[in-house]
């Protein structure tokens, strides 16, 4: 374990709002206990409403740094991801949410922000300055992240094209990548959907891929994009086989 | 519960029963009026620049708002007191908390937290001995269970900063809240909050009219020894005079213990001030977050309360006892 450091939060001077809307937000006690209670609802439910089964999970990385990276057809996606960390491991990870669907309005930021412990990242403008930021705190800070590099859910099912931001954020840094594929939950809660249905789901995770020779720049991205979707890829392959 | 503590807790209709409240109420009422219009008179003359002007507007109007929070508890009853004092902890501590980074080991943090409830508790019940007891049983269960997430690196800093935090946040701010537990606490509680937060302003006032000689100039490059000993006068003399009415009938009303306790505040308030401070520059931060406007975050405000609530609570207690006419263990029964 990394040695105690005196150093304020990366959010320290802004105000509630100011929080919220930045990749900077480090979560207290009270986002802690938020999340511990919201944790163990959803994983309960998605246990016993969808089975949820875990495979693989000897793949995962004991401490942070590291990326979880998925398939992205349904809002279960991150729940299943999450769900497969321990707590320990849990409490320092965030999701990385689309802003102009978690982060909308206050109300919305606030549950994204103390139950999900989601960061928000916009589709549209600015993405490189905040990829950047959070590049910096996941090399500085050591968390976990969970993204899913589609961008957004797949509207068939059908996995889409990664987008470069992936390989922005970890190209160079010897930050994991650990590739994850969901089963089951386009099924169980599609776009079109308003609740979920009980389907089973499964997720299966893969080896941890290390990018540190990777350059940071486009071909670098590249590669990475072009690694990770292959390796999520993959485990749909073997899913089927 | 008998109608005395019920009164004591609730009875908002005695606010003013003590003659005192009424002159202390209406003074802050006053300065705040006076100090309004020389803002206003010295913007318009164009006497001061720019960026004075809009501190100096932004604190007086942030004043317009803290000191209804501050007095209005008091003066509606214990009760609103106790809550008012445990927000105001929890809400210092989690300031040093995301400024030392103190939040982010969650297990210390909530021990801390749940120390400054029991404070409350003890306030709440008028139980002293557990209020007393608090602060070491508190440091003996941080460090203690602080060992079970079996993390030795840092083991010393996480607990020691801890400890320092339910020391300061809740046991030293408790002393404000136990103070309602006086059948006549509000002149004393308005008095000692008028006192600290003077002993503030003539600090920064005689400071900028006389002020040469810096004072610790590493841990706060703007106090000056004029400051310093401008407030201390200033303070005494105020408690000097204001103190026999407020204290009327208590042993500690006359001349030289009067003058202990505006000495005591004087010292004990610029002591709290620069402690405060001397985390700020440890941690390299300018203000503890943005909380109140043209103050900074909550113990910029109230920094010096931290070190007076237990000094001038001992004070009076030794001279005179706190609470001793009004029923003890209120909800245990003791």
């Amino acid at each position: 374990m990394e040695p105690w450091r005196l150093r304020p939060a990366r959010d320290h001077g802004m105000s509630l709002e100011q929080r919220m809307a930045s990749t900077r937000r480090e979560p207290g006690l009270i986002e802690a206990i938020g999340q511990r209670i919201a944790g163990s609802a959803l994983s309960c439910l998605l246990r016993v409403w969808h089975r949820l089964q875990i495979e693989g999970r000897e793949h995962l990385p004991a401490t942070p740094p590291f990326i979880l990276v998925a398939n992205h057809t349904s809002h279960l996606d991150a729940l299943a991801l999450t769900t497969a960390l321990p707590w320990r491991v849990r409490q320092s990870t965030y999701l990385l949410a689309a802003s102009d669907v978690f982060f909308e309005t206050p109300t919305r930021s606030l549950l994204a922000s103390v139950l999900l412990n989601a960061l928000p990242m916009r589709r549209q403008r600015q993405v490189r300055h905040a990829i950047e930021d959070l590049r910096t705190r996941l090399v500085e800070d050591a968390f976990g992240l969970v993204m899913f590099p589609e961008g957004t859910r797949s509207a068939t099912g059908a996995m889409q094209a990664f987008k470069p931001g992936l390989g922005m954020l970890v190209a160079g840094t010897a930050v994991p990548v650990v590739p994850c594929h969901l089963e089951g939950a386009f099924a169980a809660w599609p776009r079109q959907a308003r609740l979920p249905r009980p389907r089973p789901v499964v997720l299966r995770i893969g080896a941890p891929l290390r990018f540190d020779n990777a350059s940071d720049d486009r071909d670098g991205w590249a590669t990475v994009v072009r690694t990770a979707e292959a390796a999520v890829l993959g485990l749909t392959a073997r899913s089927r086989s | 519960m008998n109608e005395a503590t019920l009164q004591r807790l609730f009875g908002w209709q005695h606010a003013f029963d003590h003659p005192a409240v009424l002159w202390l109420v209406g003074g802050v009422f006053l300065v705040l009026v006076l100090a309004t219009g020389l803002v206003a008179g010295l913007s318009a003359s164009g006497r001061i620049g720019a960026s004075t002007r809009l501190e100096l507007h932004q604190r007086i109007k942030s004043w317009w708002i803290l000191a209804p929070l501050m007095i209005g508890p008091v003066l509606l009853g214990a009760a609103s007191t106790f809550a008012a004092v445990l927000l105001l902890s929890l809400g210092c501590y989690r300031e040093f908390a995301r400024a030392t980074g103190l939040f982010r080991e969650h297990l210390i943090s909530a021990l801390v937290v749940l120390g400054i409830l029991a404070t409350t508790f003890a306030v709440v019940d008028h139980w002293y001995e557990l209020f007393m007891a608090a602060l070491p049983l508190g440091v003996v269960t941080i460090a203690g269970i602080a060992v079970i997430t079996d993390a030795p690196k840092g083991y010393v800093q996480r607990t020691a900063l801890g400890v320092f935090a339910f020391a300061f946040f809740g046991n030293g701010i408790g002393h404000l809240g136990y103070f309602a537990n006086d059948v006549d606490y509000r002149p004393i509680v308005l008095f000692v909050l008028i006192a600290v937060e003077l002993n503030d302003v003539f600090a920064y006032v005689c400071g900028r009219l006389f002020g040469r000689r810096k004072l610790l100039p590493h841990i706060s490059p703007n106090k000056t020894w004029a400051g310093a000993i401008g407030a201390v006068v200033l303070t005494s003399a105020f408690v000097a005079l204001v103190g026999p009415h407020v204290l009327a009938g208590r042993p500690c009303a006359e001349g030289s213990r009067l003058l202990l306790l505006g000495l005591l505040i004087a010292i004990a308030g610029q002591l709290g001030d620069l402690v405060l401070s001397a985390i700020k520059r440890d941690v390299g931060i300018k203000d503890f977050a943005a909380t109140i406007p043209g103050h900074g975050g909550l113990l910029d405000r109230f920094d010096s309360l931290v070190l007076v609530a237990p000094a001038v609570f001992h004070l009076i207690g030794y001279e005179h006892g706190i609470g001793l006419s009004s029923v003890p263990r209120l909800l245990t029964g003791g």
